[in-house]
């Protein structure tokens, strides 16, 4: 079988994405025989050839002209274009910052700052499709694996779209939302963590971005019952799910 | 005027480059730049709830998010004059000490050891089936173990939250962590020897820049309350402006620290000439700041001692005991002192009277360390002509200090 042809590339982000790639210590000889990684610039010194390739991964924002730059010349050379973890996907913390971006950049820099040409964070899909897209901050290292071992086999994918709650359920854990009376956002985040959090009595903060047809109206109601202010539950549901979602709040 | 470029740098942590000048044929310049896009924590922060706080700084940087989440809580603890729960200031050390384990072995066997044996990458090393590899990778899989178990995530750990910790770790894994502790400390005399071994690493002049750490107490932890600059002194945490001060460059997107004037050193070198480590710098090792890498080995061999003995202090203790004192949310400022793997962390903020952060000021161990690196390219690379050579000592350099690029503009101060 040919090697896949894998090249990394991080826009504007923190590196979970691609350390959780990386913490796959155990997978990463096995991954060695499989994926040819033509450029990983945290992991290899290796020169990019500039060939095309069979899959590109990107994580992080759009937030810069250049980044836009180096986004179509991947989607040009890519026959799988993969979106990693919330900030490529939503803009996710990143775009927290999107309040006011001149000022911000003068009130950092000073004067100099004004010249920096930066825009606030996107997500990818603004500008290019995408083939694939996985959820989480950062996503789960076995789930980057599976992304790209159904990719060898030659197809994308399915990714669990539903809530957080079901695989609660499936690992018998007590409901922190009814009975520890938590802000568990557990019923409108998109499953595929295992319930990681809650599995640990931690209530779960979303990371993962919204589940299909979550019902936020009603998940923003059962948090109103907990005592929490609107402004406080706008804020924890849209932490990763970008600025983008302001809108779909109730 | 000849200029060479090395863009991007490769196996750091972010985008950099270095920037070399020559004049007829003698290095006159160096300049790091630090080019990634800017995040902006310290502008988005003010306004936000300080309780949100530790969840979002730790994105500021995957490898160190357990010691960024750790400072902040610090920070917020000073401020509202909270009293941790001694278990929990386990638990939480117990984070930190695998943060370093993860961040040091990734360093050392995935950036570092591929230019000691000059391939592209670790995983050239695991085709040719190398022992040292396998295992090294095998040790940064038990410091991401450690984080896990005691921040219930890897990246992003969400066991820290202002007071204490939200869950104590389950029992069986602190006691399977304890016997793999063991059996590390056997192992890791050899596996790290070849990072002691000066030959290995290129010639290079003494290590630029004033030691800054946090100040050594009775026992060794990776947070304090207290800041030390060689030779200068010892302050309190909230005095940190007394002895760093920072000024904005137009060719990088960090920000450098001097201290009367002059570059300061954050990391595993600088920890061990403050004494913050029992373990001396290694006269026969490494020489300059590639003495860093043989300290960070160092610095794994107490980790993996520590890691047991808090194991088994976590497992002698009663398990109904409180793992966090109540926070009343009020106004003040507070800053938190963490030694993350490359160095000093600061976290600073101010909240205000709705409990909401009035300001924050993060700086970061790769920014503390910038003009200590340019000073060292230009120290290391005076005397040699030969480009080529010029290119990969250079980047041996920016290597040896461990920077993590994004660590030091995703903050930017107000
Ligand atoms: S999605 Fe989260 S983990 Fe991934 S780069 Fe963004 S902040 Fe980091
Ligand atoms: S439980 Fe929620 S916060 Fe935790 S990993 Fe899963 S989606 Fe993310």
């Amino acid at each position: 079988m040919a090697k896949l042809r894998v090249l990394y590339e991080r826009l504007t982000s923190c590196c979970g994405c691609q350390l959780s790639l990386l913490n796959c210590e155990e997978e990463l000889t096995a991954l060695a025989e499989g994926v040819e990684l033509v450029a990983f610039p945290m992991a290899s010194s290796r020169p990019d050839d500039g060939r095309a390739l069979d899959v590109v991964l990107i994580e992080g924002s759009v937030s810069a002209p250049e980044e836009i730059r180096r986004l179509m010349v991947l989607r040009r050379r890519a026959t799988w274009l993969v979106a990693v973890g919330a900030c490529a996907l939503s803009g996710g913390i990143n775009a927290l910052g999107s309040v006011d971006r001149g000022t911000l950049c003068t009130r950092v820099y000073g004067e100099q700052g004004s010249c920096l040409e930066v825009f606030p964070p996107q997500p990818l899909r603004r500008f290019v499709t995408l083939d694939l897209q996985v959820p989480g901050c950062p996503p789960e290292g076995g789930e980057l694996l599976g992304v790209l071992g159904a990719l060898l086999r030659g197809g994308l994918p399915a990714l669990p779209d539903f809530a957080v709650c079901m695989e609660c359920r499936l690992r018998e854990n007590l409901c922190l939302l009814q009975e520890r009376r938590l802000p568990c956002l557990g019923p409108v985040t998109r499953a595929g963590c295992q319930a990681r959090c809650p599995s640990l009595g931690v209530a779960c903060e979303g990371c993962r971005g919204w589940a299909a047809e979550a019902n936020r109206g009603e998940a923003f109601r059962l948090l109103i019952d907990l005592g929490l202010g609107e402004g406080e539950i706008r804020r924890r549901m849209t932490r990763f799910a970008g600025g983008d979602h302001e809108t779909v709040m109730p | 005027m000849k200029r060479l470029c090395l863009d991007p740098l490769t196996r750091v942590e972010g985008h950099g480059r270095v920037e070399l000048e020559l004049e007829n044929g003698r290095l006159s310049a160096a300049r790091v730049a630090l080019t990634e896009s800017p995040r902006f924590f310290e502008g988005f922060l003010p306004g936000r709830p300080a309780l949100e706080v530790p969840s979002l700084v730790c994105r500021i940087c995957a490898i160190c998010s357990g010691a960024h989440r750790v400072a902040a809580v610090r920070a917020l603890e000073q401020a509202w004059q909270v009293q941790v729960p001694p278990v929990a200031a386990r638990i939480r050390e117990l984070l930190l000490l695998g943060g370093l384990i993860e961040s040091h072995a990734l360093h050392l066997f995935c950036l570092i050891l591929p230019d000691l044996h000059a391939v592209d990458s670790i995983l050239a090393l695991l085709r040719q089936d190398q022992r040292i590899a396998r295992r090294g990778l095998a040790l940064k899989a038990f410091g991401n173990q450690v984080q896990e178990l005691a921040g219930g995530r890897v990246i992003h750990p969400v066991n820290v939250e202002p007071g204490g910790v939200l869950f104590f770790p389950d029992p069986a894994a602190l006691a399977r962590l304890a016997e793999a502790a063991a059996r590390w400390q056997d192992e890791l005399p050899e596996l790290l020897a070849v990072f002691g071994e000066a030959w290995r690493f290129p010639a290079a002049a003494a290590p630029v820049g004033r030691s800054l750490s946090i100040a050594p107490s009775d026992i060794p932890r990776l947070s304090g309350e207290r800041l030390r600059v060689a030779g200068v002194g010892d302050v309190d945490a909230a005095h940190y402006g007394r002895l760093i001060q920072e000024q904005t460059l137009s060719h990088s997107h960090a920000r450098r620290s001097l201290c009367q004037g002059e570059p300061l050193l954050a990391g595993a070198l600088a920890r061990a000439r403050n004494g913050l480590h029992p373990s001396e710098p290694d006269a026969a090792g490494p020489t300059g700041i590639h003495g860093n890498n043989g300290c960070q080995a160092r610095e794994l061999v107490h980790a993996l001692a520590q890691v047991r003995t808090l194991a088994e202090e976590l497992l002698a203790e009663p398990r109904d005991i409180p793992l966090r004192a109540a926070v009343r949310v009020a106004p003040g400022s507070g800053t938190g002192l963490v030694e993350a793997p490359r160095g000093l962390l600061i976290h600073h903020y101010g909240v205000d009277d709705l409990g909401r952060i009035a300001a924050a000021d993060i700086l970061t161990p790769t920014a503390i360390n910038q003009a200590a690196m340019e000073a060292q390219l230009l120290a290391d690379l005076a005397e040699i002509e030969d480009e080529v050579a010029l290119s990969s000592v250079a980047e041996r350099i920016v290597r040896a200090y461990d920077p993590c690029i994004s660590c030091a503009v995703h903050v930017l101060r107000k």
